[in-house]
């Protein structure tokens, strides 16, 4: 794999081809397909992708999060640690989650119970993983909540969710993710439903934290501008495959896939020159009841060919790093050497 | 785009729309939430006049007082130099076809029993007195334009994604030929790669039929794209208006600089060692605003006079307008 020939340390978390279905009334849906990741200590992974892309139900799969039926995990190995996560009893995956693998949910408010005191919420998972008392829980649950930034940490501990405003809620959700000092941290769309005032707040926490805690994240979004400003590597996900993955400078300055450049030419921005027109990408999201047998993005691809619609391309190396699945080379305009 | 840019289609003169809160077991009336609180602006024909801000700072209940879906509180609204802020009944109902609304959820705001077709014809339906066979060809036509398969007609909503629906919406809200209409985070809930598509569609839309939009939205670089000129609001009033290219280059009110400095640009080079106006806590309660300037619980640049005096809202020349203590000196 792309991933595997960087870097000396190993990967905290190592992801090779899982595959996750649904079983629903209407067929079978294949969310994710082949999809092969990983993540080393200290590492910020941003996913990209548009809703139904499948990059909530692969972080979710690898977790175990995932109802099971109607979800399943067809095939592919999760190894956390080199441990394999698939083969784990439920009780040692509850003790992974929230203890070594932290998650942040898009929407604090749903994702917070709102009859349980803030304190509490973020109490239970000191008192479950780490086994402290409740004096020294409440205690370190102050220090969380000073660390995200929440001013006095101690007194608020009392209220309950609909007393925070938003931003100070996703605060308390990373609050709880940290809790049991984590090495990774799965923060799926976290600043989506802020303003952009409270996101900048939020991204300017996050790396301040990473840089103290040294855990790894996964960062999912939609916003490439997020990306761009925090994350070490990207993965560009399209109907339930990585299309693209590489160096977010690497990624930014050579994009490769027809679908990563089209999403970087449609975004407007807030200086530089400004288009007459928006380009957009026309067409549908793919259906994805069946298990491709072209490239995904074949029916929007403005680059397509023959052999898109008879074959979906694997992953292959572009060099620094930087992968691709596609069969169409921007260099030549083309098709791509056979590697 | 601007034909003739002193062409004034709507004024606002001191628009302010106040909600009453009501506590207690006698229901008796213990606050106001001043979600607008004095806006003052016009727009001009045909052009699109982007209002931003954050959520909460009322600009779609400016929207919808704007279109008279309110009771406005105080203030003057006119349309085409029609004073339309107290009409009632069908004097107000008369005026509706000018003026329509998309809404952002294109989900909830279309009737999940109907079909797609009898949506679009329902204003037609109260509006227009048409035979069955003129109402279907009028159905078909707007379908086309806003570029929808004819043969959808008889289909219902659910059966549409997203981008579909907001077409779907956008189709009703042009029935009766309106002139005006006032998009409510028209695309707030679609994919990027369908955003596009949408924004497209307006503008072709605006250029084809002469349209004007107020253009309600938190996405700064969408407004860039599409407003001729942009309101800032922050907690119910207009911090700063002006034509897109001065108030993304020259902003002059510390609220738009801060607005511009925190959203992410997709591009790692320039990104990494951006230097960031980070605004310290939230946006206070519109029931419990702060004295003085709205803005001076959280301004990076807050001087002695802001907490005590309202900044009036100035012009600076060349159609910048800002209410800020720091332009007045200068």
């Amino acid at each position: 794999m792309p991933d595997g020939a960087r870097g000396r340390s190993e990967p905290i978390l190592e992801v090779n081809d899982l595959k996750t279905i649904f079983r629903t009334r209407d067929g079978e849906v294949h969310a994710v397909n082949d999809v092969s990741f990983a993540v080393k200590p200290g590492e910020l992974l941003g996913v990209v992708g548009e809703s139904g892309s499948g990059k909530s139900v692969t972080m979710m799969s690898l977790m175990g999060l995932l109802p099971m039926p109607p979800a399943e995990i067809v095939k592919g190995e999760i190894r956390y640690d080199g441990r394999d996560v698939r083969a784990m009893s439920p009780a040692e995956l509850r003790d992974l989650r929230g203890g070594d693998v932290g998650f942040v949910f898009q929407d604090p408010m749903t994702s917070l119970n709102p009859v349980f005191t803030v304190g509490y919420q973020i109490v239970e998972p000191l008192r479950v993983h780490l086994g402290l008392s409740k004096k020294a829980a409440r205690v370190r649950a102050a220090e969380l909540l000073a660390l995200v930034g929440i001013p006095d940490a101690t007194a608020r501990l009392r209220d309950y969710p609909h007393q925070f405003s938003g931003g100070m809620r996703q605060r308390v959700m990373i609050a709880i993710a940290l809790a049991c000092d984590p090495k990774v941290l799965i923060a799926d769309e976290p600043t989506t439903a802020l303003d952009v005032t409270i996101q900048a707040q939020i991204i300017e926490l996050v790396k301040d934290l990473r840089e103290k805690l040294g855990m790894a994240i996964i960062w999912i979004t939609h916003d490439l501008g997020v990306v761009a400003g925090i994350a070490d590597r990207v993965m560009v996900m399209y109907g339930g495959q990585i299309v693209e993955h590489g160096p977010v400078r690497e990624l930014f300055a050579r994009p490769q896939h027809p679908y990563t450049r089209a999403l970087l030419e449609t975004v407007p921005r807030v200086d530089g020159t400004r288009d007459a027109r928006l380009r957009s990408i026309e067409g549908q999201p793919p259906n994805l009841a069946a298990h491709p047998a072209s490239c995904p993005f074949a029916a929007r691809c403005g680059h397509v060919m023959d052999r898109c619609l008879r074959e979906n391309p694997a992953r292959r190396d572009v060099g620094a790093g930087h992968d691709v699945a596609c069969f169409w080379d921007p260099a030549t305009g083309g098709l791509r050497d056979a590697g | 785009m601007l034909d003739n840019p002193q062409n004034v289609l709507v004024r606002v003169d001191g628009l302010k729309m106040h909600f009453p809160i009501y506590a207690g077991i006698l229901r008796r009336q213990v606050g106001t939430v001043k979600a607008v609180d004095g806006l003052t602006f016009e727009i001009f024909d045909g052009e699109t006049l982007g209002l931003v801000g954050e959520s909460g700072c009322g600009k779609s209940t400016a929207g919808r007082a704007i279109l008279r879906l309110y009771d406005p509180t105080e203030g003057k609204l006119e349309i085409e130099g029609r004073d339309i802020s107290t009409i009632k009944g069908d004097a107000l109902r008369n005026l509706r076809p000018k003026m329509q609304m998309i809404f952002q959820d294109p989900q909830a705001c279309l009737n999940p029993r109907m079909t797609v077709g009898s949506i679009i014809a329902e204003p037609l339906d109260e509006h227009q007195a048409m035979s069955k066979e003129e109402r279907q060809a009028r159905v078909l036509e707007l379908m086309d334009q806003v570029g929808l398969n004819r043969d959808f007609a008889g289909r219902y909503p659910h059966e549409f994604s997203g981008g579909q629906r907001q077409r779907i919406g956008i189709a009703r809200a042009l029935a009766l030929n309106p002139k005006f209409i006032v998009c409510d985070e028209p695309i707030a809930a679609l994919d990027v790669s369908i955003q596009a598509q949408v924004v497209n569609l307006l503008e072709d839309l605006q250029e084809r039929l002469g349209l004007t939009y107020l253009f309600i939205s938190h996405d700064l670089s969408m407004v860039r794209h599409l407003a001729t000129r942009v309101a800032v609001m922050y907690l119910g009033r207009i911090v700063e208006l002006a034509p897109r290219e001065a108030l993304y280059d020259r902003p002059k009110h510390p609220y738009t600089e801060a607005l511009l400095s925190a959203v992410p640009n997709p591009d790692p080079e320039t990104e990494a060692d951006r230097k960031r106006i980070i605004l310290q806590g939230d946006v206070p309660s519109p029931a419990n605003p702060p004295k003085g300037c709205n803005f001076c619980t959280r301004c990076p640049k807050v001087m002695d006079i802001c907490r005590t005096e309202t900044p009036a809202f100035r012009h600076y020349g060349n159609g910048h307008h800002a209410a800020c203590h720091l332009l007045e000196g200068a």
